[in-house]
């Protein structure tokens, strides 16, 4: 990849050599130079052999040195104490913190009563007549289904106290996002301060946002609801400000030449325009809520993320499954109601529906009217939840097949050897090097890795970034831990990629590989994280290999999306000229393909890295270890110190990973 | 090169101005937009650079030294009421900065605008809100249309930027639609359109405010020719009907003579020359505008007027009578017919006689030296 970067160089080194012709060293050196990537390794290459040994000299060359840690437990454990002692009488709990979690249990408390109001039957109505009406008759029927599961899995009610903590969390993101986009879309000094955080927020796995609201609001749905929020806001506010920002220049001239006012403008004009963006923008804040809230189970969230942790801790796979799949449901009617309408073609039928004349309105009230009183009558005839009768006991049977997987398919498998052994071979021959290569590195060599790497791929305020972070999770004394998760990381990035290219070139290739891919992609990429928990649990077990698994599964439907769309996007042109003169088709891959979809390509990279990077740290729910741990014992044992030290180590390594592999600032704008 | 055709572009003014007295509805008629020593550069303290010594250096010396690029140098016209004035140039030559600077969609530099003698640059935001929806709507180029309405929305919208009520709206956008001739379409959105059919929409959008002056930014030039031709055709008759006044910016030379009564010819942002079509095709300013009409058909531009001898003395009662507008192609066609020179007829008068010498003269160019006399000739 470096060599395409300096392509363009390459070719004003000869004429460097014509002027003078001096030492051959001289020549090396000045040839090197003409090049970019090699002129940052031999700045880089310097301050190593400058630096390296000194810093060896006095600190050693093992770990972070302990005369940089600084050590945050005592003043962490003390404002947590003094939080928890001064949370029922200090004014800013009294009159600010407080008001913010009474309105927020009030609000989600007030949607699970009318949803229990409404009864099942009245929930399932309201859910297929709106993805009716806003997404078409198929939707609606996976609506109707997919409610239907949840009851007969015997997960009604805490598919309802799921529902009432999306609805508000949601509510409340798109509100936030959609007010920092306006201001951002609207003014160009907020849009500049306030991209490089939203950008680096999207990158920071989910857990990093668990400890600082714990840490003011305690445990319980209000932190859950305000960590989702935190978490959800950042797409709506980015695609927001992106849409409001990418209107179209001769349509807004054009609204200026008739005379209309800034507020006409806005109303009229640039959001009816940014209409696709601000959809997209409440469907990714849906899907992240749906991820964030369930996984905000370790934080007191009750419902169905609840159901699930409480399963894998016991390794109750059977459990697990029975509340997991209800996830699986919502998500995916979540994302169809709120695709269905931002996609072009029914959007087009429903502007199109919407009717001129004052009868035709007045028909469409009447047809919702007639809904409306139908969803409150069957609110009336049924039962608050689903009844106990209708539901089917599936923890038993999954239990029992997965003992039949752990009888047979654990180990002894001809040829490939059982899950489990696979499971201990990828530990003990993979990740055990890697993490005891990591944490033999010398520490100020391990920041001139990163240095170089994400200086070559970016530029240099990048890999300024990427060292502070991985220098602060040394100070913050999580050195071995975080090698340890880095490990895991990049072991389950590289299985990643490697799946990802060899599925990506066939499916950029052939129409019908890539025709039956995307149904697959579809559902994959809309599943919350902590779903994948649960399959890799039966077949693997727990460790650091099922948590592996499970971040390769999760990554691995975005890196097949962004490199073969990449790969596709090709310019045609291109792809003919080199046809035309008889390159192959792997020359054409090699020569014409890779290079022009390097940005695309290094995207997935990126992509690769903060999915795996989020779902290893999850893993520690299932014996990853590492961080992950970390954040989670520290919840368990209330030592929030602990917790949250781990948690901003997270945070410096997600940032540190996604600096290093950032390769333009362009190039993000199209994920 | 640029001294020189500043000075052609101030002199030019006077000159044309004299050069119109037989038309004298247009040429007496008041002006509804004038502007005076109009400036627009783009970049840092541009404000700085008209009337500075930075203003005599080219535009490569200039983004050197001051970073400026100068779109509008130093223009002065008047477009009078009831006239086509066309602005015309090639790309880069400031001509679509010009017309925006009109309703100060671009904010000019330095100069005065002023529409029916009431100063633009010194309107305040509601002043210049009513300049643009009620006396000038423009047509763009690439027809700026909203795309999630209707057709017939899409026409009502400055109206209902104005605050019009919604039933008035509609009916008068449904007068307007029907006037551009897409009547059964009001509820296509733009994308359903072909492009010819959505710069109609720009225009019925534009027509629907009533407005004093209709500006249009090159709107035919994404068309395909017979299409451009079809709407070309569509203004004439809308001037032929309304008489409205008209400013149309163009880069295509026989778009400009066949829609303006009065073509200002833009190059590097300076006025090279204004005139009649006429003019500019007869009496080229410069070796650039002379080059720039060159393959223009001259004996369709032309008039008898410019190809006309005095009569002698047995011409003035015989032979065939034309207005001193036919044109060339015109009057060939009668000389070869009858085989005789004609005579030109102005008010019951004589005035000159055309033969085939004459007429083959002003086709070949050859009447170049003689034109500022055929100038003096009709003034006198």
């Amino acid at each position: 990849m470096t060599v395409h970067t300096a392509s363009p160089q390459v070719k004003r080194a000869p004429q460097g050599r014509d002027a003078s012709a001096p030492h051959p060293a001289v020549l090396l050196l000045r040839t090197l130079w003409a090049r970019p990537a090699a002129r940052k390794l031999l700045v880089l290459a310097v301050a190593a052999a400058v630096l390296g040994p000194v810093a060896a000299a006095t600190h050693g060359s093992g770990t972070w040195p302990s005369a940089f840690t600084v050590d945050l437990t005592k003043p962490l454990t003390g404002a947590s104490d003094w939080i928890i002692d001064n949370r029922d009488s200090h004014w800013a709990f009294l009159y600010f913190f407080g008001h913010i979690s009474g309105a927020i249990i009030g609000a989600v408390h007030a949607v699970y009563t009318v949803l229990l109001a409404l009864g099942w039957a009245g929930v399932t109505a309201a859910a297929a007549l709106i993805a009716w009406r806003v997404a078409g008759v198929r939707v609606a029927v996976t609506a109707l289904a997919s409610f239907a599961a949840c009851g007969l899995l015997g997960m009604w009610v805490p598919t309802m106290r799921t529902l009432a903590l999306m609805i508000v969390a949601v509510a409340v993101s798109v509100a936030v996002g959609a007010l920092l986009g306006l201001a951002a879309g609207l003014s160009d000094r907020t849009f500049r301060a306030l991209r490089p955080v939203l950008d680096t927020m999207q990158a920071l796995p989910a857990f990093a946002y668990l400890l600082p609201v714990v840490l003011v609001f305690g445990i319980g749905v209000a932190p859950a609801v305000l960590a989702t929020v935190v978490y959800a806001a950042p797409p709506m506010a980015r695609l927001t400000a992106l849409g409001l920002r990418a209107t179209d220049k001769g349509v807004m001239e054009a609204v200026d030449s008739l005379g209309a006012t800034g507020r006409q403008r806005l109303l009229t004009a640039r959001l009816p325009l940014a209409r696709r963006e601000l959809l997209l923008g409440v469907n990714q804040t849906i899907m992240m809520a749906l991820s964030m809230a369930v996984i905000a189970s370790v934080i007191g969230a009750d419902g169905l993320g609840d159901r699930v942790y409480q399963a894998l801790s016991t390794v109750d796979v059977g459990s697990a499954l029975a509340a997991g799949i209800p996830i699986v449901l919502l998500a995916i009617v979540f994302d169809r109601i709120t695709a269905g309408s931002s996609t072009p073609r029914p959007a087009r039928k429903l502007w199109a529906t919407v009717p001129q004349g004052g009868t035709a309105r007045t028909r469409t009230a009447a047809t919702w009217a007639v809904a409306v009183l139908a969803v409150l009558g069957l609110a009336r005839l049924s039962s608050q939840s689903w009844p106990d009768t209708w539901t089917v006991a599936i923890a038993g049977p999954v239990n029992t097949a997965k003992d039949w997987i752990v009888d047979h398919l654990y180990t002894g498998l001809p040829g490939i050897g059982g899950t489990a052994d696979l499971a201990a071979h990828y530990t003990t021959w993979i990740l055990n090097p890697l993490r005891d290569g990591l944490q033999a590195l010398p520490w100020w060599g391990a920041l001139l890795i990163v240095a170089a790497l994400a200086w070559l791929i970016g530029t240099w305020r990048t890999a300024l970034t990427a060292v502070l972070s991985l220098a602060a999770i040394g100070v913050l004394g999580r050195w071995e831990l975080s090698m340890d998760t880095l490990s895991q990381v990049i072991a389950a990035v590289a299985v990643t990629l490697a799946l990802g290219f060899a599925i990506a070139v066939p499916a950029a290739r052939s129409p019908r590989v890539e025709r039956l891919l995307r149904p697959v992609l579809d559902v994959f990429q809309t599943m919350p994280q902590f779903v994948y928990l649960i399959p890799v649990v039966a077949l693997f077990g727990i460790g650091r290999a099922p948590a592996a698994a499970a971040a390769v599964v999760y990554a691995l439907p975005a890196v097949v999306r962004i490199a073969s769309e990449g790969l596709r996007r090709v310019n045609p042109g291109a792809m003919e000229s080199a046809r035309s003169l008889g390159a192959t088709s792997g020359q054409q891959l090699r020569q014409v393909q890779f290079p022009l979809a390097r940005p695309q390509l290094l995207l997935a990279v990126n992509q690769a890295v903060v999915l795996v990077l989020s779902v290893v740290i999850i893993g520690g729910l299932v014996g990853g270890g590492a961080l992950g741990y970390e954040v989670v014992f520290g919840l368990a044992q209330g030592d929030l110190a602990t917790g949250l030290t781990a948690g901003v180590a997270i945070a410096c390594l997600g940032l540190m990973l996604d600096r290093v592999t950032q390769p333009t600032k362009g190039a993000r704008d199209g994920a | 090169m640029n001294g020189n055709s500043a000075g052609t572009g101030d002199t030019t003014e006077p000159m044309t101005e004299q050069a119109q007295p037989a038309e004298a509805d247009a040429a007496t008629a008041p002006a509804v937009f004038s502007v005076r020593n109009l400036w627009k550069v783009f970049g840092p303290k541009a404000d700085r650079v008209p009337g500075s010594e930075l203003a005599a250096l080219s535009p490569e010396e200039l983004r050197e030294q001051a970073g400026c690029t100068v779109a509008v140098r130093d223009v002065s016209f008047d477009v009078r009421q009831g006239e086509v004035f066309v602005v015309m140039g090639l790309s880069g030559s400031g001509k679509s900065t010009l017309v925006r600077c009109l309703t100060r969609l671009i904010e000019p530099t330095s100069g005065t605008i002023a529409i029916d003698g009431e100063d633009v640059c010194g309107m305040d935001k509601g002043a210049l809100r009513d300049l643009r929806r009620h006396r000038a709507a423009m047509v763009f180029q690439h027809f700026g249309l909203l795309p999630h309405r209707s057709v017939l929305d899409n026409v009502a919208y400055g109206l209902e930027i104005q605050g019009v009520g919604k039933a008035e709206r509609r009916a008068k956008a449904a007068e307007m639609v029907e006037k551009v001739g897409l009547a059964g379409l009001e509820d296509r959105r733009p994308g359903q359109l072909s492009g010819g059919q959505q710069q109609r929409v720009g225009l019925a959008r534009a027509l629907a405010a009533d407005p004093e002056v209709l500006l249009f930014d090159e709107p035919f030039s994404a068309l395909d020719p017979l299409i451009r031709r079809d709407m070309q055709e569509e203004v004439v008759r809308l001037h032929r009907d309304e008489g409205r006044t008209m400013v149309f910016i163009t880069h295509d030379l026989s778009e400009a003579l066949r829609l303006g009564d009065r073509i200002a010819l833009m190059r590097g942002g300076r006025v090279v020359q204004c005139g009649t079509p006429e003019e500019i095709v007869g009496s080229p300013a410069d070796d650039y505008v002379r080059d720039f009409v060159r393959d223009v058909p001259r004996e369709q531009v032309l008039t008898v007027r410019r190809a006309m001898r005095p009569a002698a003395a047995d011409e003035s009662e015989t032979g065939e009578t034309l207005a001193p507008t036919t044109t060339v192609a015109e009057a060939i066609e009668t000389v070869a017919r009858t085989g005789t020179p004609a005579r030109i007829v102005e008010g019951g008068r004589c005035v000159g006689v055309v033969d085939h010498r004459s007429l083959l003269d002003v086709v070949a160019g050859l009447d170049a030296g003689t034109a500022p006399d055929a100038g003096e000739r009709t003034a006198a």
